[in-house]
């Protein structure tokens, strides 16, 4: 693919996946939506604002919502549930599990406040273990969209895809990064920067920050390749295997606890095929905290810096 | 093996009668008079408690205590109030029942089987490796509406499948059987609040109140206190029966059904084991399996004779 620049973005991906919602309420007539409470925080009441009979505001009780989801869907209805991370993943978990899982109902998850996007929020709203525990479920897909459109697309692939899918998103926008018209799909990836010495898959937010490593890497001579890992389960496969092919080397970034998360997976899956050099950022068996989002980066360990630094290493470069 | 054939032989000398019973009631030439429907049932409990006895006894594992108080309801459930088709178990215009409760199993197994959703000799293999009869509920099995067993999520589940049918436009009922001690569980406090919101009266909560769990007493354990005055203080309209007397049942579930702008609780006073003298108000019973001499007592006293 072509490079990828970068801009400002307007909306978080949280808002772009409502708004998509809210056009695709005219393609399909028949899903529903669920809220806790926060459909003016996720965007969602775009959908009930012009649907409001298909628009279910369950109160501040996430546990009967998504179970709830499931008996609606139980005939063949798609119902997406949408709410913050941390109770989508953790509060609701048994019910996603037995519920919507097990039975492998079209339950889609809009999930916003992703890892510590919500960084100001504090601990209590950073969903840090959501992948983790989404992507443990059998038949559950996970998708993280990094920006606007990747974000709509990703509502069709969600809609489109049979049974549960986790789709995670950001409180804030950052920048954005497709072109009307790229294509996305479940179990797919976007190499967004060639390089030939060392690869860094990331997703969502820190893809950003992988961008700016592979500039900071560019300086020393480094060819990083930096690949959207936006389906996290199920992984493209083809495309790490082939990127690796090529650097040998990979870095995995996320904004997630460092273990369970994407890393782990992709670490799994090196040993087994590929083995290569390799590092994997993200929390390290730690809480964040209330502060800029910017400031969090930073203190732990996600920065574009770090992603350079760990790329370094990892080649004895430094 | 014998005991079996006690059991076995209770239902051969009887399928006669069943046949010709359920033979009138499936013509449906002339409506049965409450009488008729009341005695067919009360007949019916006898060979759903004797199945369950019986189907305990062979998986050697199971939980009979709470099939056997919720058996003179499920069975007025399943073979006069539901409107279902056995031979299409997914019909969409299809009465939903959720047992919330689901460790209680077997009641509903044997009530399937005999309405012929699936053969009797399935019940030989609950809890058994590759059965279609699961430790609890799931609903690739045929007749079961949806996966239950994990205690306070049926009315949550419920509450959904009835907002589907609304926005359906289907008039279909919902029934979820929970048990008393359940709604411990904090979700069916959230299911009962929202279902008051929401105004489905196509759902109607059947709580099988048999005043024991699994550790104990329920009001030991946790206090429920009046059941029926916390639906009603929700915004439901509540009832209270015995869960026994099956004119009582079919008469309450009939008013239930009935109700417009509000769910429905029936809170149905039972006795845990109900049938089997041994087994009565015992909490030991929750889940123990009967050995040779007591499934032979047990198949005696349901059926009212000596064998």
């Amino acid at each position: 693919m072509r490079p990828h620049a970068t801009t400002p973005a307007t909306v978080p991906t949280r808002r772009a996946f409502s708004e998509r919602m809210a056009e695709y309420g005219a393609v399909d007539g028949e899903f529903v939506v669920f809220e806790a409470d926060i459909g003016y925080s996720t965007f969602s009441h775009l959908f009930g604002d012009k649907y409001p009979e298909r628009y279910f505001n369950m109160g501040i009780a996430e546990g009967n919502m998504v179970s709830a989801a499931a008996g609606m869907a139980a005939d063949g209805r798609t119902v997406v549930v949408s709410s913050y991370g941390v109770f989508i993943t953790m509060r609701a978990l048994e019910s996603v599990r037995t519920f919507v899982c097990y039975p492998d109902l079209n339950v889609k998850f809009l999930s916003s406040h992703g890892g510590f996007t919500p960084a100001i929020d504090g601990v209590t709203h950073q969903a840090t273990e959501d992948i983790a525990n989404m992507t443990t479920l059998p038949n559950m897909k996970v998708l993280v969209p990094a920006d606007t459109w990747s974000s709509k697309k990703l509502f069709d692939v969600a809609l489109q895809t049979p049974g549960p899918v986790f789709v995670r998103l950001m409180r804030d926008p950052v920048l954005d990064l497709y072109e009307t018209g790229d294509p996305f799909r479940m179990g797919g990836s976007h190499v967004v920067i060639e390089g030939a010495h060392v690869t860094i898959a990331a997703y969502g937010d820190i893809v950003f920050e992988a961008i700016e490593a592979a500039g900071i890497l560019a300086k020393d001579g480094i060819g990083a390749e930096v690949i959207d890992m936006y389906s996290v389960k199920p992984f493209d496969r083809e495309a790490l295997l082939k990127s690796l092919d090529k650097t040998g080397a990979l870095v995995v970034a996320e904004n997630h606890q460092r273990r369970n998360g994407l890393g782990y997976e992709l670490s799994n899956f090196c040993l087994k095929n590929k083995v290569v050099p390799f590092e994997n950022l993200g929390l390290e068996d730690t809480f964040a905290e209330s502060g800029s989002y910017g400031k969090l980066l930073e203190k732990y360990g996600l920065s574009k810096t770090h992603i350079a630094d760990a790329a370094k290493r990892i080649l004895r470069r430094t | 093996m014998g005991t079996f054939g006690s059991a076995s032989r209770h239902l051969a000398k009887r399928r006669q009668d069943w046949r010709r019973i359920l033979k009138t009631a499936d013509q449906g030439k002339r409506k049965h008079t409450f009488e008729e429907r009341v005695a067919f049932l009360t007949e019916k409990t006898k060979e759903v408690r004797s199945r369950i006895i019986d189907m305990i006894y062979k998986a050697k594992s199971g939980h009979p205590g709470g099939a056997l108080s919720a058996a003179d309801i499920v069975t007025a459930l399943y073979f006069d109030v539901l409107r279902v088709d056995p031979a299409n178990p997914r019909w969409p215009d299809r009465d939903r029942f959720l047992l919330s409760k689901g460790h209680a199993c077997p009641v509903v197994y044997s009530c399937l089987a005999m309405r012929g959703y699936f053969g009797l000799e399935h019940l030989d293999t609950l809890r058994q490796f590759g059965s279609i009869l699961q430790g609890h509920p799931i609903r690739k099995t045929p007749g079961i509406d949806m996966t239950t067993g994990s205690l306070g999520h049926g009315l949550s589940i419920g509450l959904g499948m009835a907002l589907d049918g609304k926005l359906r436009g289907k008039d279909y009922d919902v029934y979820v059987m929970l048990g008393d001690g359940e709604i411990n569980e904090g979700l069916v406090w959230e299911a009962a609040m929202a279902a008051a919101k929401f105004r489905t009266d196509n759902l109607i909560a059947i709580v099988d109140r048999n005043r024991l769990q699994m550790d104990g007493c329920c009001d030991d354990v946790m206090p429920m206190g009046d059941i029926a005055a916390k639906f009603k203080a929700f915004g439901w309209k509540t009832y209270e029966i015995n869960g026994h007397d099956m004119a009582e049942i079919l008469r309450t579930i009939e008013k239930a059904r009935k109700v417009r702008g509000k769910p429905a609780c029936i809170v149905a006073n039972t006795v845990k084991g109900k049938g089997v003298s041994y087994m009565e108000d015992r909490f030991e019973w929750h889940g123990k399996c009967p050995d040779a001499d007591q499934l032979s007592c047990a198949m005696k006293e349901i059926w009212g004779e000596d064998s």
